[in-house]
């Protein structure tokens, strides 16, 4: 590892301080199985089934599926003999070789065995399944499994540098994908195209600029025209076979990775001729997001931002098409649902009165949806936030064109 | 007539380490240095043997059979002699007794991925031994 480069992110630190962490709790080797948890420790993706198991001291061991365990190794800062592959054949089960694993590494194979279980929003999230738990604590005899998630959440809430430059190249990439798009559809160059079309061709531009994967569960780059903008919640919209059309909005929300680190940020358009109505709504929406951005700092709440912003859309007149939730948590893949930690009113949700500190990553997210009038914007970008206001990553000019 | 060797003896394992040094050319073996040991439960007369195999530059540097306390391997493979003999007739395939179970395996599997054409080979000039189960 270069510590010189600026995406350096020191992994055998984190290492020790999940152990510290551990030791306090009387924890005596710790069993991840989330993918945040994958990333945040190994620094390689992890798309299969996956474990690290943290000793006491020393190194981690990533444990996964045998047919990836060779890549997991070539791009984790783990060397091949950190990352074991686990089959379906005598022995080399996950079960069999993890629980193994554990017993040689406690002493008399006893101990307390730290487990990720809990539940998300976010299907990728990869907390221990029922099957799992009960089958691990039959061939862990004599172990106490404790949730043990916390220690994790906790440790990556406030981000390093490396993990914020890694943020700030991917929304570099964004930007080169949001100017991309841009220009192939300005001057009516959208005629004949279609949803997957605009996500494609943003998807090669931000590969040429280094991107690894459209990572969005939602569907990649999430491109919706006309009626699809404007559907009541309009969280996911993963582009459709439909054509684009004159007199119809068209967002734009395109995702790139880069080391693990997320770019992520929606960009909208108005296809020519706009109406004076689809103006308003774009210029409510613009506003919208131009003092949201400008309001996030350390010291408030989500809740806080929320009525703040509710208020404002009020004095606008368009409150009624407003999501009233400005944010979505974002950390390295597969960290990208809940806000901070699990300490809110509804288990494992955001809590809508965490008060931000400098240093969080979020998404400053704002859906706009009027379905009645088959129009909808989305705003998505993630966020530094600082001791007095907050970074923004993509810099993708904040407007709505009329294309 | 063929001479015949008990399976798992002194004497089928002398033969057995004078066929695959014979047989198997350290290209065929990949130029591998390692070790295995297949661990067998339950031979005829009741014990546990083990085969150790040393693995030097991909020659069969040396081959041991034991009883007791099982040598250091970076490789385990164990199971029934039942198994291992059904193995060695070619009456089972040892990768599908390794999916279905039947054998278990102790070691590093992407190693052991890379090493399982190895094995493959070390098995068929086994099999080729006239023995005595």
């Amino acid at each position: 590892m270069n510590t010189a480069d600026r995406f350096f992110i020191d992994f055998p630190a984190r290492i020790r301080a999940i152990q510290a962490e551990m030791a306090r709790q009387n924890i005596d080797i710790y069993l991840g199985s989330r993918l945040r948890t994958l990333s945040w420790t190994l620094d390689a993706f992890c798309p299969w089934r996956s474990y690290v198991v943290i000793p006491a001291e020393g190194l981690p061991t990533a444990f996964t599926f045998v047919i990836d365990a060779a890549r997991v190794a070539d791009e984790s800062w783990l060397d091949a003999d950190h990352v074991m592959g686990f089959a379906p054949m005598g022995g080399q089960d996950q079960i069999a070789q993890i629980s193994d694993f554990i017993k040689a590494n406690l002493k008399g194979g006893r101990g307390r065995v730290g487990i990720e279980s809990g539940m998300s929003n976010y299907l990728p999230e990869g907390n221990i399944t029922h099957y799992e738990y009960e089958a691990f604590q039959a061939a862990l005899d004599g172990c106490e499994l404790v949730n043990a998630y916390d220690i994790i959440d906790s440790l990556s809430l406030i981000k390093d540098e490396g993990t914020i430059n890694r943020f700030r190249e991917a929304s570099r990439i964004v930007d080169v994908g949001h100017q991309t798009v841009f220009e192939a559809i300005q001057s009516g160059g959208y005629r004949g195209m279609t949803e997957t079309e605009i996500a494609g061709l943003a998807a090669y531009a931000m590969r040429k600029a280094g991107s690894e994967w459209e990572w969005s569960y939602t569907g990649g780059n999430e491109i919706a025209s006309g009626y699809r903008t404007g559907l009541a919640g309009g969280a996911c919209t993963p582009a459709t076979r439909r054509k684009l059309q004159a007199g119809e909005p068209l967002m734009v929300d395109i995702h790139a990775m880069f080391k693990l680190g997320l770019g992520d940020h929606s960009h909208n358009y108005l296809l020519g001729p706009a109406t004076k109505r689809q103006e308003w709504h774009a210029n409510n929406f613009v506003s919208v997001v131009d003092r949201c951005l400008k309001t996030y700092r350390a010291g408030i709440s989500p809740a806080s931002l929320a009525d703040e912003m509710m208020a404002y859309c009020e004095e606008l007149g368009c409150a009624e098409y407003m999501v009233p939730g400005f944010e979505h948590g974002i950390g390295m893949m597969g960290d990208e649902w809940r806000i901070g930690r699990n300490d809110g009113p509804f288990p494992f949700w955001t809590n809508p009165n965490h008060v931000y500190e400098a240093g969080e990553m979020l998404i400053c997210a704002i859906q706009y949806a009027c379905p009645e009038e088959n129009i909808g914007f989305r705003y998505e970008n993630p966020i530094l936030i600082r001791p007095t206001d907050c970074e923004w990553m993509s810099k993708f000019p904040l407007k709505i064109e009329t294309v | 007539m063929t001479e015949t060797f008990k399976y798992l003896s002194p004497e089928w394992t002398a033969e057995a380490h004078r066929r695959l040094k014979e047989q198997l050319t350290a290209e065929q073996m990949k130029n591998v240095t390692s070790s295995m040991v297949t661990l067998y439960h339950d031979c005829p007369d009741g014990k546990n043997r083990a085969l150790y195999y040393g693995l030097v530059n991909g020659v069969v540097d040396s081959l041991t059979i034991c009883e007791g306390e099982v040598p250091a391997a970076e490789f385990v493979i164990e199971g029934d002699y039942q198994t291992f003999a059904s193995i060695s007739r070619a009456e089972l395939n040892s990768r599908a007794a390794l999916m279905t179970g039947k054998l278990k395996l102790k070691g590093n599997m992407v190693k052991a991925l890379s090493f399982s054409s190895v094995v493959d080979r070390l098995n068929k000039v086994l099999a080729t031994i006239p023995t005595e189960f």
